[in-house]
């Protein structure tokens, strides 16, 4: 599966990729599929930038419209994959496909999809000002091949010398989304920064978890979009600001930001329960349901020798530190016994 | 039952394995030959199963998975110690956490 690893560092690469290179791939794309190259190779800082041009041109009354031509989407890249994926369905059958793709791209998917879908929310949020717009910038994105995050797809399919998506493949090794057009390319770069944690969400406290050259950012802590202004508050948070906060997931995040540990220390929080799973304790907040958190030990020291504490938020309903980490685990109390804790 | 980390591991009884889990396909290995239990994106560390045996996806978000070793196997991981495991069937689970409105896993 070391395509499938290549394929995972492709999806999440920042940077300026090989511009040569994926112009040539767009090229190829384009000749596969038996159209002429387009006239032109626009690049853009970020699929916001590439969605705002497009904006612009690709408006009826526009008159630069004849020069972008329409979009060629399906013949570039829809209909390879679909025959693509209709000749393996028919080599391999339902159940070897199924397989297939759990071996390949399934993994992959999980991870990018969240990210693809975080990427169009905030240009639909940026860019449409009514719902005129908004229509427009949802077809626009419908438009756009998805380069780098097509990762997925490209692992599952033949995408080697010779196949017909070899062109696909190299445009998403070294750029973002791209739109294809009959007499334009549009291609973005990918982004300059990415941070997400290690579930693959997109996760960052000091900055924009992802960041484009232009300045195009999402902000997002533990997969959770927060405002720009909402990061820069964390490092000055007081419980009363943190019990004082209405969003209940902000206030959330401003727990897991300021520690559970301090924050129960802080505001004088006492352990409901103790057993050899761990400590059980509850806060309540008003006009809320009340924190209750595990407090477990890993069981592996750290390499200094000390170990290290987690909490685990649990249902509020939990009344021993037993049912609660077995609840972790989605086991009953009486069941969670294990022989051996690493 | 063995906890690995945020991974717990369950025996089965024969008897409790799910019928479909004897034709099903096996996860895929990774790279280095290895049943991957649970992967962390970032760091790349994996808790996994070294040694023949088969990992089988149930339905559901999560998982959890089916892990068959008929000789027994290892669980390795880069930061906890590894476990030993008896020849048979286990689930596999992975820890979540309770986020009102939903429920999310953890990433130790």
């Amino acid at each position: 599966m070391t395509e499938q690893g290549s394929w995972r560092t492709t999806a999440a690469a920042t940077g300026p990729g090989d511009r040569a290179a994926a112009e040539e791939g767009v090229r190829l794309a384009y000749r596969r599929a038996g159209l002429a190259e387009p006239e032109r190779i626009v690049w853009t800082r970020s699929p916001r930038e590439a969605v705002r041009t497009l904006m612009t041109t690709a408006r009826p009354d526009a008159p630069e419209t004849a020069a972008l031509g329409a979009s060629v989407r399906d013949a570039v890249l829809g209909d390879p994959w679909a025959a693509e994926r209709a000749r393996l369905h028919a080599e391999l059958g339902p159940q070897g496909w199924s397989g297939h793709w759990r071996a390949t791209g399934a993994g992959l998917w999980e991870s990018t999809r969240t990210l693809v879908d975080r990427v169009r929310a905030g240009i639909v949020d940026e860019l449409a000002g009514d719902r005129g717009q908004e229509t427009q910038v949802r077809l626009l994105l419908l438009d756009a091949a998805l380069g780098q995050h097509d990762a997925a797809w490209l692992c599952a399919f033949g995408s080697g010398d010779g196949s017909p998506l070899e062109g696909l493949a190299a445009v998403a090794r070294h750029a973002g989304w791209w739109w294809p057009y009959e007499k334009v390319a549009v291609i973005s770069e990918r982004p300059l920064t990415l941070h997400r944690d290690e579930a693959g969400r997109l996760d960052r406290g000091d900055g924009p978890a992802l960041g484009y050259a232009d300045g195009f950012e999402l902000y997002a802590w533990r997969g959770m979009p927060v405002p720009r202004d909402f990061l820069d508050e964390l490092t000055r948070l007081t419980p009363e600001r943190i019990r004082g906060e209405e969003n209940a997931e902000l206030r959330r995040v401003m727990l897991e930001y300021y520690g559970y540990d301090r924050y129960l220390d802080e505001s004088g929080a006492v352990p409901v329960h103790r057993d050899e799973t761990g400590v059980l304790w509850r806060v309540q907040l008003v006009g809320d349901e009340d924190v209750v958190m595990v407090e477990v030990v890993n069981s592996t020291p750290e390499p200094d020798g000390t170990s290290r504490t987690y909490w685990l938020r649990v249902p509020p309903s939990t009344r021993t530190a037993r049912e609660g980490v077995a609840w972790t685990f989605g086991v009953g109390a009486e069941a969670y016994e294990p022989l051996q804790q690493t | 039952m063995y906890r690995q980390g945020d991974v717990l591991i369950v025996a089965l009884a024969e008897s409790a394995v799910p019928e479909h889990a004897a034709d099903a396909a096996s996860e895929p290995r990774d790279g280095r030959g290895r049943l991957v239990l649970a992967l962390g994106e970032v760091t790349g560390h994996a808790h996994a199963v070294v040694g023949p045996g088969r990992l089988v996806r149930e339905a559901g978000l999560f998982g959890p998975m089916l892990l068959h070793v008929p000789d027994g196997a290892r669980v390795v991981h880069e930061e906890h110690a590894a476990i030993s495991l008896p020849k048979g069937w286990y689930r596999v689970i992975r820890q979540r956490e309770y986020v009102p409105g939903s429920v999310r896993i953890v990433a130790d």
